[in-house]
């Protein structure tokens, strides 16, 4: 990215002189993202050094290691094999129903993986609901879902989405009067594809992969319970057992692969071009696929959704009468739930814009330091982050402790990438030459970036709106640590059932999670008809 | 899947599996209130829906219809000011507790704070002396322990303190037991009858039976305080050979212990290792014929008897009020509560267990233990690696 990143036009000395504004926002933002980490360091660094490095270099430490590096890669691999074609199919085809199978197809990013582990390792067990389906063919025992392919396939179901909307956004933003050229000059649709297309989503298909291999890699729930040994599990045990402070140090070191990943991402951003955005042809028609298309897409969808709600619903009339009255569902946790997500979808944006604008508009140095350090927060474990916050919460900001602007501001440094990542790819689409030409027509900058990028950019910002929402939805460990008393989400209520064993409980705010869920992302997409045509 | 949720009719038949003194259950229960059309699995405690809250104070309970031992929260002191109580206990366990025990005081109001008992130590210690918990309700022994040794709890009163035996409290006073759990083996009765479950947990490892077939928890709690407490009992080298013993039988590794006792249940595994109360509620959602029993052993770590409990934080801003509080779960109401709501047992002596859950004295727990020991964790958990159990 830094120094491979050069503007079309070559203006000597347009590309170096930071605007001033948006400069010092960027700046803030990053300094808000690195507060947490100065607690990180306080508290690593006061472990015994000796004791550190014994504990990482055993060799347990260094076989879980591969065993993530492994999960990680293989995962990520499988997000990109699934969330760009259904991009594709949903942003540039003629595929039926698209609106119901974009919202269909990001709607797994809000099931909590471990619900979704749980609900597999139930379906799919050696001799879990679906062998008891079968029992009556012969089939006495299906095949190990534990273990390290178990776990790519449950965590590729559950964070393909952020590869999808990202490829999504850029899709849609994308020039695609460059494929007609391509056309003209005889490639065939593959071959155009990889010319044309390729190159232009890759920054965002990297954005999205990047997102989902740090959520791999910070993940505990779905490896534990798919049996799966990882390295943040060295991490929840220090947390289990009370050794805070090596948990953070182990935390440290989770940065420091992250801060290796990102640069291996940047790595394979590769050649990032500016284009003029915005003019898009005719969908692609599928022909007699049209519908056939629609199976894999189905498929998606309906195996990572439909399985854990079929599961929690067979569990809730298996207990239809034995309900917890504790756990009696009231509308007031989806009102919760949404209201602290489209806060943090609002806020991560608002903050987000400075951060990629600078990094995807002029490069250099410090507009792609203040774009790696967005991801500082998403590299750690939920709970440390929520951790880093009780400590400056209870210490320095009392009166916002345990109250929803603390947990608002928490969920905002959690999912910053999420933001960043999305509009940085869309501002990298922009022709720099056509905010320009505003500016010749007596626009102020401002004025040229409100009327001109911006509305260029939708698809990216409401594509990073719509990553913050769905996952603050599911957001759980920072919640529990930082919810004011009394405060119930979907998700923490979903954690209180599943905690204490009333699974069928359960059930009801995952539908509700869901339902919530797709009517907000028919409400972002609503807005995302404002982009350019 | 569900626990007896403990209010209204509450309703369990359990029947002893005669050799092993197990128990296996079949638990049926409403919502309060919800008319006695429920499917009627069993009888013996069966209450009558329209329990009368006037009657508390009577000795009568308020969650079911039998008469309980133990101070009455009438007899307590008056509950008034504000309370922040961290609970790691489940608000699906303890919600309803925590709610009617404010209810009974109108200038009470209790701010509750849910999360997983090692996850709010963590906080409590992150937060300092700037934290605004008064009461830590935990799971276990070792959470409370932790704080105790970290100076983090103040002296409970005497008068609290004696609601029960000396053995389920810590020795200084820095916090109690308010429930019991046992620790027990659960098998699958289609692999194994009782007898064939070794009454010596250490001779689990030379249980040819067991080879491939057994399953443990090593990243769970109850399951590091069951190695800690061998390592205090059998020595460190005894302990690392059972380590390693269990893992040349092949040893299969659970996130939980519910887990655990699905799995045998299942027959993905036949034995296992866990807390008593995880085998009742995975009974409880299958019904009686699930090939699922209890085992316990004797006199050894796997018949540690371990306590859900409650500290004073010694940033509590009232202290009266905050070991008031304490003092209330330990009321006839609370104690009844627990052994309704949870399948746990009531820590004080004058409340029965509800079912037929072996009396707290018919288990046969190891000597020359107490439980604040248990918090000692750090080298368990140095064993647990250096054997690569974890």
């Amino acid at each position: 990215m830094a120094g491979e990143h050069q503007p079309i036009d070559d203006d000597a000395g347009h590309e170096d002189r930071l605007p001033l504004g948006p400069s010092i926002a960027a700046a803030a933002v990053s300094a808000a993202v690195l507060l947490p980490v100065l607690w990180l360091i306080k508290t690593g660094f006061g472990v015994g050094f000796e004791s550190a490095v014994a504990l990482l270099t055993r060799p347990r430490t260094l076989e879980v290691f591969v065993n993530s590096a492994l999960l990680v890669a293989l995962t990520t691999a499988a997000c990109v094999a699934i969330g760009v074609p259904l991009a594709y199919l949903t942003v540039r085809t003629d595929l039926p129903f698209r609106r119901f199978w974009t919202i269909a197809v990001s709607l797994p990013l809000v099931i909590p993986s471990y619900v979704g582990a749980f609900a597999f390792v139930s379906a799919f067990g050696p001799q879990g609901g679906f062998q008891r389906l079968l029992a009556p063919l012969g089939i006495e025992r299906l095949p190990e879902i534990y273990g390290l392919e178990g776990t790519v396939l449950i965590l590729t179901l559950y964070t393909y989405p952020y590869v999808y909307i990202t490829a999504r956004a850029s899709l849609k933003s994308m020039d695609t009067t460059l494929i007609d050229a391509a056309r003209t000059l005889e490639h065939d649709r593959w071959e155009t594809f990889r010319r044309v297309t390729v190159p232009q989503i890759r920054p965002a298909v990297a954005a999205g992969a990047l997102l989902s291999a740090l959520y791999v890699l910070a993940d505990f729930g779905t490896p534990s319970i798919m049996r799966y040994d990882v390295f943040t599990r060295v991490i929840f045990v220090e947390f289990g057992t009370f050794g805070r402070d090596t948990a953070v140090l182990l935390s440290l070191q989770l940065i420091a692969v992250t801060v290796f990943i990102l640069w291996l991402e940047s790595r394979i951003r590769g050649e990032e071009r500016t284009t003029a955005g915005g003019r898009s042809r005719a969908l692609v028609p599928l022909g007699r696929w049209r519908y056939p298309a629609v199976l894999p897409v189905a498929a998606v969808a309906g195996l990572a959704l439909v399985v854990p709600v079929a599961i929690l619903v067979s569990w809730l009339l298996a207990t239809g009468t034995t309900a917890n009255q504790s756990l009696v569902f009231e509308w007031s946790y989806a009102i919760n739930s949404v209201t602290v997500s489209a806060a943090a979808a609002a806020v991560a944006v608002v903050a987000g814009i400075p951060v990629a604008y600078l990094s995807a508009r002029h490069g250099g140095r410090l507009p792609d330091a203040f774009e790696r350090i967005s991801y500082v927060g998403y590299a750690v474990p939920g709970v440390v982050l929520g951790l880093a916050l009780v400590f400056f919460g209870s210490a320095y900001a009392a009166p916002i402790y345990q109250t929803l602007y603390l947990l608002v501001f928490a969920y905002v440094i959690r999912f910053l990438p999420q933001s960043v990542g999305s509009l940085r790819a869309s501002f990298l689409s922009v022709d720099p030459a056509l905010p320009e030409a505003a500016r010749t027509l007596g626009q102020t900058p401002v004025g040229a970036f409100r009327r001109v990028t911006l509305p260029l950019v939708a698809p990216g910002l409401f594509g990073g709106a719509a990553l913050v929402f769905l996952t603050t939805m599911k957001e759980l460990p920072a919640t529990l640590l930082l919810r004011p008393s009394g405060f119930t989400t979907l998700v923490t209520h979903i954690w209180t059932a599943y905690e204490s064993g009333y699974f069928g409980q359960a059930a009801i705010p995952a539908l509700v999670l869901l339902f919530v869920s797709g009517l907000s992302m028919l409400v972002i997409l609503r807005q995302e008809g404002y982009d350019v045509k | 899947m569900h626990e007896s949720d403990g209010t209204g009719r509450t309703r369990r038949r359990f029947l002893r599996a005669a050799a092993a003194a197990g128990v296996v259950g079949i638990a049926g229960c409403n919502t309060p209130g919800d008319g006695g059309d429920g499917p009627d699995t069993g009888t013996e405690t069966d209450a009558g829906d329209g329990d009368d809250p006037d009657q508390i104070g009577s000795g009568r309970s308020p969650f079911g219809d039998r008469e309980v031992g133990g101070v009455t929260i009438e007899e307590m002191p008056d509950l008034e000011g504000e309370l922040t109580v961290y609970s790691g206990r489940g608000e699906a366990l303890v919600g309803e507790l925590i709610e009617f025990i404010e209810d009974q005081y109108p200038d009470l109001t209790v701010r509750p704070l849910y999360n997983s008992a090692a996850e709010l130590v963590n906080q409590i210690e992150t937060e300092g002396q700037n934290s605004p918990a008064d009461v830590f309700y935990s799971v276990n022994a070792g959470a409370l322990g932790t704080l105790a040794d970290r100076d983090r709890t103040q002296r409970l009163p005497d008068d609290v303190l004696e609601f029960v035996p000396s053995n389920f409290r810590d020795p200084d006073g820095a916090w109690i037991g308010t429930s019991g759990r046992a620790r027990s083996v659960p098998y699958n009765t289609d692999a194994f009858s009782a007898s064939d479950i070794p009454e010596d947990i250490m001779a689990f490892p030379d249980t040819d039976a067991f080879e491939g077939e057994i399953g443990w928890t090593p990243t769970y709690s109850s399951f590091q305080a069951f190695i800690t407490a061998m390592r205090i009992l059998e020595g460190e080298a005894a302990t690392r050979e059972w380590l390693n013993g269990m893992q040349d039988l092949g040893v299969s590794t659970y996130g939980d212990e519910f887990q655990i006792s699905r799995a045998v249940a299942d027959g993905e595994i036949s034995v296992g290792l866990a807390n008593h109360y995880y085998i009742q509620r995975v009974l409880a959602r299958r019904g009686s014929d699930a090939p699922l029993s209890t085992a316990f052993t004797r006199n050894d770590a796997g018949a540690i008897f371990n306590v859900a409990g409650a500290c004073v934080l010694d940033t509590a801003s009232d202290s009266t009020l905050a070991s008031n509080f304490v003092r209330h779960l330990l009321s006839a109401e609370a104690q009844d509560y627990f052994a309704r709501s949870t399948f746990e047992y009531p820590l004080v002596p004058d409340v029965d267990p509800v079912g037929q859950l072996p009396a707290i004295d018919e288990l046969n727990p190891p000597e020359g233990i107490d439980l604040s020991q248990l918090s000692d964790l750090e080298a368990t958990i140095s064993l647990l690696r250096e054997t690569g159990a974890l």
